[in-house]
């Protein structure tokens, strides 16, 4: 994954923002825009990483057994 | 007075709980003005528990009994909102019931005397809380407590209690012990239930105890282990009494220092803290790991994506009424794309194999807790390994990788580590593989056998 621009970022919260419906005030908007980019700095690496069909998610689903029955 | 010393007076009726938990709420009073840990004391309610534990018939057979404890405030207590270091929470309802590691710790015959502050919903690692104040550390008042469970150490650190409870997602326990100067123990995800507290991050929360000594902390995670069958996150294994294995030390442990990135990203005093463990140990051997950077990175993403989502309701209709320190991050993480932390879960699980692989041939890791002793209250910014970082997020350099993968980390508190702060502690994290948390605290009682780790309480006059 290559680095995003500053014009990215800011894209990228703009329509993100406005897919979610979560307005950004004005003045929380450099804030957001820095996280976003140190996120995309922190993506970059975690993107880069060659995987293999073995690697699974961390996030396993534990199924949900009815309260009374044998697990 | 450490835990086991008031649970053995207790027993034997050369002390009553009552007297503990007087000794207890007198010592709050005294150092609660300069330290700031508690936003609830529950006088009350203690002393009434107190009267229970002195009239239990079977008080001779709690091993807890009559010790005196407290909470970081995400743990429910019956009656209290749980605030979870927010504003927004004090509009919650009060808890219908205490969580259950504090009914677990209280049927061991422990005795809650209160919650603790914390970085606003566990977001931090320097309790630097603007709604309730920062608590500070009891060592140096001027620096930060560490975080997000800063109220659970330096509350053992000052004396106010001898035990307490505390969450970690990305080094909220470990970070804390460090820089207060306490025993913390971040156990095995999913070793300990997560019923009853306020989520950061469920994929990546621990919950664990802070203690002045090990034996402390041992019995404190031993009264609360067991399985939870409403706790999807909560492995069904019985417990596994860690107690009576201490005696054993670091007898026949084949043990070894993280290199790499544990050592690039500390400062002289870290790396003086690990190398004073190692000479004590014994060992000189080296492992070095690869991609440790992208496994901090993951838990970056998996932490910033999640708990935004957890939030995203408050975000979109009262995002004033967040913490300002974390805030615009809470904001940035509702945003990021899927796949970054779809990506960053498999890269997690690969790291995690990583490790296995190394544990086939060493017992117990070490490694920096943080990359200095603490910070005064504050400071934004930090200069390591030839890199101006800020200085709030920085303080998980060295413990993100391992919570990332879920592995049981005993925190060692040293001292005189840094020549120009000898008075302030550094941790070292005592790291096992997955379910050893037996092995990581023989280790540190070796440690705290030698002399060589010890968590004195802080003068604080």
């Amino acid at each position: 994954m290559a680095a995003l621009t500053p014009a990215q970022i800011e894209a990228l919260v703009q329509a993100n923002a406005a897919a979610l419906g979560l307005r950004i005030a004005a003045e929380h908007k450099p804030g957001v825009i820095a996280f976003v980019t140190l996120a995309a700095g922190m993506a970059e690496r975690v993107m880069g990483q060659e995987l293999g069909i073995e690697d699974e998610s961390g996030a396993v689903f534990v199924p949900v057994s009815p309260r009374g029955t044998a697990p | 007075m450490n835990a086991l010393a008031i649970a053995q007076q207790v027993r034997a009726g050369t002390m009553t709980a009552a007297a503990a938990v007087e000794q207890s709420l007198a010592r709050i009073t005294t150092t609660e003005p300069k330290v700031n840990a508690f936003t609830a004391v529950l006088a009350e309610r203690a002393l009434k528990r107190a009267g229970q534990i002195d009239k239990h018939t079977r008080r001779a057979e709690l091993s807890l009994a009559g010790v005196p404890f407290a909470v970081k405030n995400l743990f429910d207590i019956a009656g209290l909102p749980t605030l979870a270091g927010s504003k927004i929470e004090r509009d919650a309802a009060p808890a219908s019931r205490d969580a259950l590691l504090v009914r677990r710790m209280e049927a061991a015959g422990a005795i809650l005397v209160g919650a603790l502050n914390m970085d606003e919903y566990a977001y931090g690692f320097t309790t630097e809380n603007t709604h309730y104040g920062p608590t500070r550390n009891p060592h140096d008042p001027a620096r930060i407590s560490g975080g997000s469970s800063g109220g659970s150490a330096a509350a053992v650190a000052a004396g106010q209690v001898p035990l307490t409870l505390g969450s970690d997602t990305n080094g909220s326990i470990r970070v804390p012990s460090s820089l207060c100067g306490v025993f913390g123990l971040k156990p095995t995800y999913g070793r300990l239930p997560r019923l009853g507290s306020y989520p950061f991050v469920a994929s990546l929360d621990h919950l664990g105890p802070f203690a002045r000594s090990v034996a402390d902390l041992a019995f404190a995670y031993d009264a609360m282990q067991g399985p939870a069958p409403d706790d999807p996150a909560c492995a069904q294994r019985p417990p596994e009494p860690t107690r009576d294995l201490l005696e054993r030390r670091a007898d026949g442990l084949r043990i070894a220092v993280l290199g790499g990135w544990f050592r690039e990203m500390a400062m002289p005093e870290a790396l003086a803290a690990v190398d004073a463990v190692a000479q004590a140990l014994g060992t000189t051997r080296l492992v070095e790991l690869h991609d440790v950077d992208r496994a901090r990175a993951a838990a970056f993403l998996i932490t910033n994506a999640e708990s935004s989502t957890l939030h995203l309701a408050d975000l979109k209709q009262r995002a004033q009424d967040f913490e300002p320190l974390s805030r615009d991050r809470f904001l940035a993480g509702a945003l990021l794309p899927a796949a970054w932390v779809v990506q960053a879960q498999r890269v997690r699980h690969a790291f995690a194999r990583q490790l296995a692989r190394a544990f086939e041939t060493v017992d117990v890791l070490l490694a920096p807790a943080t990359p200095c002793v603490a910070p005064v209250i504050g400071t934004e910014w930090l200069e390591i390994n030839g890199q101006r970082l800020p200085s709030r997020p920085s303080m998980g350099l060295l413990t993100q990788p391992i919570s990332c993968i879920g592995l049981p980390v005993v925190t060692v508190p040293l001292w005189g580590c840094n020549p120009a702060a000898p008075h302030l502690p550094i941790g070292v994290q005592v790291i096992a593989a997955p379910w050893r948390e037996d092995l990581a605290l023989r280790v540190a009682a070796e440690l705290e056998a030698q002399g060589l780790a010890t968590a004195p309480v802080a003068a604080l006059n």
